[in-house]
C-alpha cells in the first residue's frame, strides 16, 4: 500500500505541491483530477523520485521512499507510467516490453507469461511485435508504456494522464484494462483529466488545486461534488 | 603513382579504422550519457603505453594476454573518469561541467604521462609481420585496425540490438526518464557504457601501437580526428564511422603525401568545418547537429 | 467565491513565509539590496589591475612589473573569454589562437619585414579576427561540443603551422623584437607599455560589462539559454553566436598585439594547446560569468604554479588540470562565484506571492479607443498538418482568426493545441498544408522572421532567465520591439522598471512566471500574441486580473489573441471565438455562445469543467 504524507514538492527553489497526503490501496483505483498547472504531474513525479520532495514521506508497505533515485524507486514495485505516451521510439514492440522486466529480472516464465496477457488484452501490440515503437500511433505508443509497466507487476502503478494525445474512444478501453489490473490486487493511482469518463473506473477521487488537495471524496460522488463547487464559484458561460 | 594510390588508400583506411573506433567508443558513451569525452585520445594513448611496457617484442600468447589486460587497465580508467565526470551532473543543473571536466582530465592525463615518461615518442615492435598490398609493404597493424573495426562495429551492433544490457543502454539514449521510471539502472548502464568505451580504445591503442607514436602529448590529434570521422558520419551513427573515419584517415594521407606531414591536422580541420557548414547531421546522422 | 477567496489566501501565505527572512515581505521602505553585483566587481577588479599594473613600477621591482605585464594581457584574453563562455553560451578551447594571431602576425611584419608597428599590428588584428571567422562560422549553424572540437583543434592546428610555416614565421627560432621607445619610463617608473597593458584589461572589463548591459547583451544571453524563446523575441541565435566570437577575436587580437612588446619574443612553444586551456581553465577556476572571475582566476591558475611555486614548474599543467577538476567538482560556480551564491543566497530576494502582479500597472495603461474585431483575417492555417513519427499532432487543421479578436483554443490535453501554436510561431514546421500571417505565407519562415512579423508568444513552461533580474525578464520584451513603442507601454515600462530592477526572478512562483511572460508579449507590443495556457496556476484573482489584461491588449489596444487555455470560465468570458480540438483535429468553432450549444463541446463542461 501507498502512504504519502504531507507531501512538498517543486522545481528547484519553486514549490509547486504543498502538503499533499493520500493512499492508495491494493484493489482500488484512487483517480486524481485538477486543473493544468495545479501540480498533478509534479506530485506523480515526486512520489516516485523524479523530483526530490522537500519535506513529508512517501511509503510503500511501511518502508519510505522518498529520497531515493527513481529506478530504484522503480525497483521496490512503485511504477510511474508518465504522460505523453511515452515508449523507447527506436527498440521493437517486444524491446519495449522487455524492458519492462528491469524491474523484476530473473523471473523469465512470469516475463512470458505477462507478455502474453498484454498481447491479448492489446493485440494489436502482437501484430506489431517486431515493429519500432515510433511507427506505432499514439493510442498504441500507451498501450505499449502500459504493458511494459504492466510486465513489471508492481505493487502500485502511478498513471500520468493516459488518455494524453489519444483518441477520447480509447479511454475505456485502457481504463477497463487498469481497473482488471487493479483487482488483481495492484494499486492504482491515476492523473486524469477527463474526469468524467474515468471516474466510473475509480474508487476514489481527490482534487487538487494550486498544489494543494481541495477535496477527496467516493469517485460516485465525483460529479455532484464538482457541480457543488461549480455552484459556488459564480459565473456560468454564457 | 598506383603505388602512391595504393599506399594513401591503404594507409589512409587504417589509420582512418582507428579515428572509427574512437567515434564509435564517442558513439556508445554519448547515447548513453549526452557526454563526448574529450579525454578519449588520452585513453587511446594509454592503450599505446600499455604496449610499450607490457608487450614489447613478446611472443604471441603473451601478446594476446597483455591485449586483454590493456583492455581492461584503460576500461577501468575510462569507468572511473566515467564516475567522476557523472558525479557532478547528480545535483548539478549545470549540464555543461562534463565539458569541463573530461578536458580537465584530459589535460591531467597528458601532463601525468609527459611527468612520468618525457616528451618523447616510443615505438613498439609488433607481433603481426607485414604483408604486401598492391606490392606496397603495409605493417601488419594496419590490418589489425582495420580488423578491429569491422569486429567493435559488429560486436556493438549485436551488443545493442540483441542482449538486455545493451538494449538498456540503447533505451537510455532515446528516453532517460522513460528508462528510470522503468527501473533500469541508469548509473550503472551509463558507467557500463564507459567501460566499452574504455575497452574499445584501450585494445585499440594496444593493436596499433606499432604504427603510431606513442606520446604524452598525442591524445589530442586522436581525440581530434576521431570526433571528426564522428561528425562526418553522423553522431551516434556507428555505420557513419565506418565511412567517416576511412574518410578522414585517407584525407589525411593526401595531405601528407602531396602537402606534407605538419598539415595533416589542419585537413582534418578544415575537413570538419566544412561538413559542420554544409551538413551539420553528418552522412547518417539521425538528429542534426543543428540545435537551434 | 468565498470559498475560493479563502484557499488563495492560505496559499498565499506559505511561500511568502519561506521568503520573509529575505527581507520586507510587502512593503519596500528600505532599498533593495542589488540584484547583480556586476558592477561592484567591475571597480574591485579595476582596482585590483590597477595595484597589480602599475604598483611594481612604482616600488621599482621590474621582475614584478614584467610578470604582471602578462597575467594582465592574460587577464584580459580571460576576460573576452569568460564573456564568450556565459554571456554567449560558447565554449571555447582555442583563445589562446587568437592572441598568437594577433602576436606572431604582428611580429612577422613587424620585426621580420619592418612594417611601422602601427601598420604591423593592424595587420595582426586583422589575422586575429580572420581567425575568430574560422570559429564564427561555423557558429552561424552548431553550437555547442561541436564548436569545442573546432576551437579545440584549432589550437591543435596552430603551433603546428608556426613550426611549419618557418618560410614566413621563422620556424622554431621565434621573432625577437626590440621597442625600447615603449619600455622607456615616462613618470614615477612608468612607461608608456605599464600604462598601456594596465589599462587595456581595464576596459576589457568595462566592454564585458558594457555589453551585459546592453539589448546586445541580453539578446546574447536569452540566446544562449533558450534559443526557442530566443527566436520567438526574433533573434537568431546563430548571429549572435558569430558576433560573439568575433567581439571575442577582436578583443583577444588586441591582447596578442600588446603580448608582443611585452615579453619582445614569439615562438611558437608560447601558443600551443596550453595557452587556450589556461584561460578556458580561468574562467572555470574563477567563476562562470562573474566579472572578477578572470582576474582570481588567472591569478590562481597561472601565478600560483609559475611564480609561487616556480620549482614546480614541470607540474603546472597538472596542476591546471587538477585545480579546474577540483572547481567543477566542488566549486562548480569557482570560487568568485561560490561568494556571489552566498551572497545572493542571504541578500536579494523575491517577495513571494506579491512578488509579480500586474494589477496595480493596468491603471496606468490608458489606450485608445474601443476597437473591435474586424472581418480581415490576420492568422489563417490551411490543411495544416504536423506529425511527429506516427503520430498525427495536427490533423489538416483550417483556421482563421480575425483581427483584433480574442480566439480561444481549446481541448483536452494532446488535442494539439501546442503544437499548432508552436508550428504558427516557426518552432516546428508543417508537414503539409500553409499557413499565413497578416496576409503573408509563412508556413517555411523561421521562427525569428515570424517573430519580427508582430508575433509573440508565451510558453507552456515559461522560460525565466534566472540570471536577469525581474525587470530584466520583462525589458527582452522591449528588445525585441520592430517598431516604435507606444507612449503607454513607455510608461508602463517605467513603472515595472522602477518596481522590479532588483528583484530576482528565480523564486517566482509558476503562476507569476507565466505572468512574466505574457508581460513580457505586452512589451513586445506584438499585433498578434499566441498564449499558452496562461492562467494555469493563477489564483482566481490572478485569474481576473489576467482577464481584464487580455481585454484590454484586445479592446483598447486592437491586439489580435490566441488564447490555449484549459480554464472555460476564464475563456468563455473573454474570446470573441472558440475553436475546438480533439486528436489534432478541429471539431468545432464559432462564437462561445454557440460553441456553449454545441454538442462537440457539451461533454466538456460537466465534471471536466474544471480539469
Amino acid at each position: 500500500m501507498l502512504e504519502v504524507k504531507n507531501l512538498h514538492a517543486g522545481y528547484g527553489i519553486v514549490p509547486v505541491i504543498t502538503d499533499v497526503s493520500l493512499e492508495a490501496k491494493p484493489g482500488e483505483i484512487l483517480l486524481v483530477g485538477g486543473e493544468n498547472g495545479a501540480g498533478k504531474s509534479t506530485l506523480m513525479r515526486a512520489i516516485a523520485g523524479f523530483n526530490k520532495p522537500t519535506a513529508g514521506q512517501v511509503l510503500l508497505d511501511g518502508k519510505p521512499l522518498q529520497g531515493m533515485a527513481p529506478e530504484a524507486i522503480s525497483q521496490t514495485g512503485l511504477r510511474l507510467v508518465l504522460d505523453g505516451h511515452r515508449v523507447f521510439p527506436e527498440l521493437s514492440v517486444y524491446d519495449n516490453l522487455r524492458m519492462g522486466a528491469a524491474a523484476r529480472r530473473g523471473d523469465r516464465a512470469g516475463f512470458a507469461a505477462a507478455v502474453e496477457e498484454i498481447y491479448s488484452v492489446f493485440p494489436i501490440l502482437k501484430e506489431k511485435y517486431k515493429k519500432y515503437a515510433r511507427d506505432l500511433s499514439g493510442g498504441q505508443q500507451q498501450m505499449l508504456a502500459l504493458g511494459q509497466a504492466f510486465i513489471a507487476q508492481p505493487k502500485v502503478l502511478l498513471c500520468d494522464e493516459p488518455s494524453m494525445g489519444l483518441a477520447q474512444a480509447l479511454l475505456p478501453q485502457i481504463l477497463a484494462f487498469l481497473r482488471k489490473w487493479a483487482t488483481t490486487g495492484t494499486a492504482v493511482v491515476i492523473v486524469e483529466q477527463h474526469l468524467k469518463v474515468t471516474a466510473p473506473y475509480a474508487d476514489r477521487a481527490m482534487i487538487i488545486e494550486r498544489g494543494k488537495v481541495k477535496f477527496t471524496c467516493a469517485a460516485s460522488e465525483l460529479e455532484a461534488r464538482l457541480e457543488q463547487e461549480e455552484a459556488a464559484h459564480a459565473g456560468a458561460p454564457a | 603513382m598506383l603505388a602512391e594510390i595504393a599506399i594513401i588508400v591503404v594507409r589512409g583506411c587504417a589509420i582512418g579504422s582507428i579515428f572509427a573506433l574512437i567515434a564509435m567508443s564517442f558513439n556508445i558513451v554519448h547515447g548513453a550519457t549526452g557526454i563526448l569525452n574529450f579525454a578519449q585520445g588520452n585513453m587511446f594513448v594509454l592503450g599505446g603505453f600499455a604496449a610499450v611496457f607490457l608487450a614489447n617484442e613478446v611472443g604471441v600468447a603473451w601478446w594476446i594476454l597483455m591485449l586483454l589486460v590493456a583492455g581492461v587497465l584503460v576500461a577501468v580508467i575510462v569507468t572511473l573518469q566515467g564516475w567522476i565526470t557523472l558525479a557532478p551532473l547528480r545535483s548539478s543543473v549545470e549540464q555543461d561541467s562534463w565539458l569541463i571536466s573530461t578536458v580537465a582530465v584530459s589535460t591531467i592525463i597528458a601532463a601525468a604521462l609527459m611527468i612520468w615518461q618525457g616528451p618523447f615518442a616510443y615505438t613498439v615492435q609488433g607481433v603481426v609481420p607485414s604483408f604486401r598490398v598492391f606490392g606496397v609493404r603495409t605493417p601488419g597493424a594496419y590490418a589489425l585496425a582495420i580488423g578491429a573495426m569491422v569486429f567493435w562495429y559488429f560486436a556493438l551492433r549485436i551488443f545493442l540490438r540483441r542482449t538486455f544490457l545493451g538494449l538498456a543502454i540503447s533505451a537510455l539514449s532515446q528516453d532517460f526518464d522513460a528508462a528510470r521510471a522503468a527501473g533500469l539502472p541508469v548509473r550503472r548502464l551509463q558507467l557500463v557504457a564507459f567501460a566499452i568505451s574504455g575497452l574499445m580504445v584501450g585494445t585499440a591503442g594496444y593493436l596499433v601501437a606499432p604504427v603510431i607514436s606513442v606520446a604524452s602529448d598525442a591524445g589530442l590529434r586522436y581525440v581530434l580526428n576521431g570526433f571528426v570521422a564522428a561528425v562526418v558520419g553522423g553522431i551516434g551513427s556507428n555505420l557513419g564511422t565506418l565511412i567517416g573515419g576511412p574518410l578522414v584517415g585517407i584525407v589525411g594521407m593526401l595531405t601528407a603525401y602531396r602537402i606534407g606531414g605538419a598539415y595533416q591536422d589542419l585537413a582534418s580541420l578544415l575537413l570538419l568545418v566544412a561538413i559542420l557548414m554544409l551538413r551539420p547531421q553528418g552522412l547518417f546522422g539521425r538528429t542534426s547537429a543543428r540545435r537551434v | 467565491m468565498a470559498m475560493s477567496d479563502t484557499m488563495t489566501a492560505s496559499a498565499e501565505r506559505a511561500p511568502a513565509n519561506r521568503v520573509s527572512a529575505g527581507g520586507a515581505p510587502t512593503e519596500r521602505t528600505t532599498a533593495k539590496p542589488r540584484f547583480s553585483s556586476d558592477l561592484p566587481q567591475v571597480w574591485i577588479g579595476i582596482f585590483l589591475i590597477a595595484v597589480t599594473g602599475f604598483g611594481p613600477s612604482l616600488v621599482g621591482n621590474s621582475y614584478w612589473v614584467h610578470t604582471f605585464q602578462l597575467v594582465n594581457i592574460y587577464i584580459a584574453a580571460s576576460v573576452f573569454q569568460n564573456f564568450l563562455f556565459v554571456d554567449a553560451g560558447q565554449k571555447s578551447f582555442g583563445q589562446g589562437v587568437l592572441l598568437g594571431l594577433g602576436a606572431y602576425v604582428t611580429a612577422i611584419f613587424f620585426g621580420l619585414h619592418g612594417y611601422p608597428f602601427m601598420l604591423a599590428a593592424a595587420i595582426g588584428m586583422g589575422a586575429a579576427v580572420a581567425g575568430g571567422l574560422l570559429f564564427a562560422f561555423p557558429a552561424l549553424r552548431v553550437q555547442y561540443f561541436h564548436l569545442g572540437f573546432v576551437t579545440l583543434s584549432a589550437a591543435i592546428v596552430f603551433p603546428q603551422l608556426l613550426m611549419s610555416l618557418d618560410r614566413w614565421t621563422n620556424g622554431i627560432n621565434g621573432i625577437s623584437v626590440s621597442m625600447p621607445e615603449l619600455h622607456h619610463e615616462w613618470f614615477l617608473g612608468l612607461s608608456p607599455l605599464t600604462i598601456i597593458i594596465a589599462v587595456w584589461p581595464m576596459i576589457a572589463l568595462w566592454i564585458h560589462y558594457a555589453i551585459r548591459r546592453s539589448k546586445l547583451g541580453r539578446d546574447m544571453r536569452v540566446a544562449a539559454i533558450s534559443p526557442e524563446a530566443a527566436r520567438s523575441l526574433g533573434i537568431k541565435p546563430g548571429v549572435m553566436r558569430f558576433i560573439a566570437f568575433i567581439i571575442a577575436a577582436i578583443g583577444t587580437g588586441v591582447c596578442g598585439v600588446l603580448y608582443l612588446p611585452a615579453v619582445s619574443f614569439v615562438s611558437p612553444q608560447g601558443f600551443n594547446v596550453e595557452l587556450s586551456f589556461v584561460f578556458f581553465f580561468a574562467v572555470v577556476v574563477g567563476g562562470r560569468g562573474q566579472m572578477l572571475g578572470p582576474i582570481i582566476g588567472i591569478w590562481i591558475v597561472f601565478i600560483l604554479p609559475n611564480i609561487a611555486l616556480a620549482q614546480l614548474v614541470e607540474y603546472r599543467l597538472l596542476i591546471y588540470g587538477l585545480l579546474t577538476l577540483a572547481a567543477v567538482m566542488l566549486f562548480p560556480d569557482g570560487i568568485v562565484g561560490s561568494i556571489e551564491r552566498w551572497r545572493v543566497k542571504r541578500g536579494v530576494t523575491g517577495r513571494g506571492e506579491q512578488a509579480f502582479r500586474v494589477d496595480r500597472f493596468l491603471d496606468t495603461l490608458e489606450g485608445g479607443k474601443d476597437s473591435q474585431p474586424s472581418q480581415e483575417i490576420v492568422v489563417e492555417v490551411r490543411g495544416g498538418t504536423k506529425k511527429f513519427g506516427e503520430v498525427v499532432a495536427v490533423d489538416n487543421v483550417d483556421l482563421k482568426v480575425r483581427k483584433g479578436e480574442v480566439h480561444g483554443l481549446i481541448g483536452a490535453n494532446g488535442s494539439g493545441k501546442t503544437s499548432l501554436l508552436n508550428v504558427l510561431s516557426g518552432l516546428s514546421r508543417l508537414n503539409a498544408g500553409s499557413f499565413a500571417i497578416k496576409g503573408r505565407n509563412a508556413t517555411r519562415m523561421a521562427a525569428d522572421r515570424i517573430a519580427d512579423l508582430g508575433i509573440g508568444r508565451t510558453f507552456q513552461t515559461p522560460r525565466i532567465f534566472r540570471e536577469f533580474s525581474l525587470w530584466d525578464n520583462l525589458r527582452i520584451g522591449i528588445d525585441a520591439r520592430t517598431g516604435v513603442g507606444s507612449a503607454d507601454i513607455g510608461k508602463l515600462a517605467d513603472a515595472l522598471e522602477a518596481e522590479f530592477a532588483e528583484d530576482s526572478a528565480e523564486l517566482l512562483s509558476h503562476g507569476q512566471r507565466r505572468l512574466v511572460e505574457v508581460m513580457r508579449a505586452v512589451l513586445k507590443e506584438a499585433e498578434i500574441i499566441f498564449f499558452d495556457e496562461p492562467a494555469a496556476g493563477l489564483s482566481q484573482s490572478e485569474r481576473a486580473n489576467f482577464a481584464r489584461l487580455v481585454k484590454f491588449l484586445s479592446r483598447r489596444m486592437g491586439k489580435t489573441i490566441i488564447l490555449v487555455e484549459h480554464d472555460l470560465d476564464l475563456v468563455w468570458d473573454i474570446a470573441d471565438t472558440i475553436t475546438v480540438m480533439e486528436q489534432g483535429r478541429v471539431v468545432a468553432s464559432g462564437s462561445p455562445e454557440q460553441m456553449a450549444k454545441d454538442p462537440a463541446v457539451q461533454h466538456m463542461f460537466v465534471g471536466g469543467r474544471r480539469a
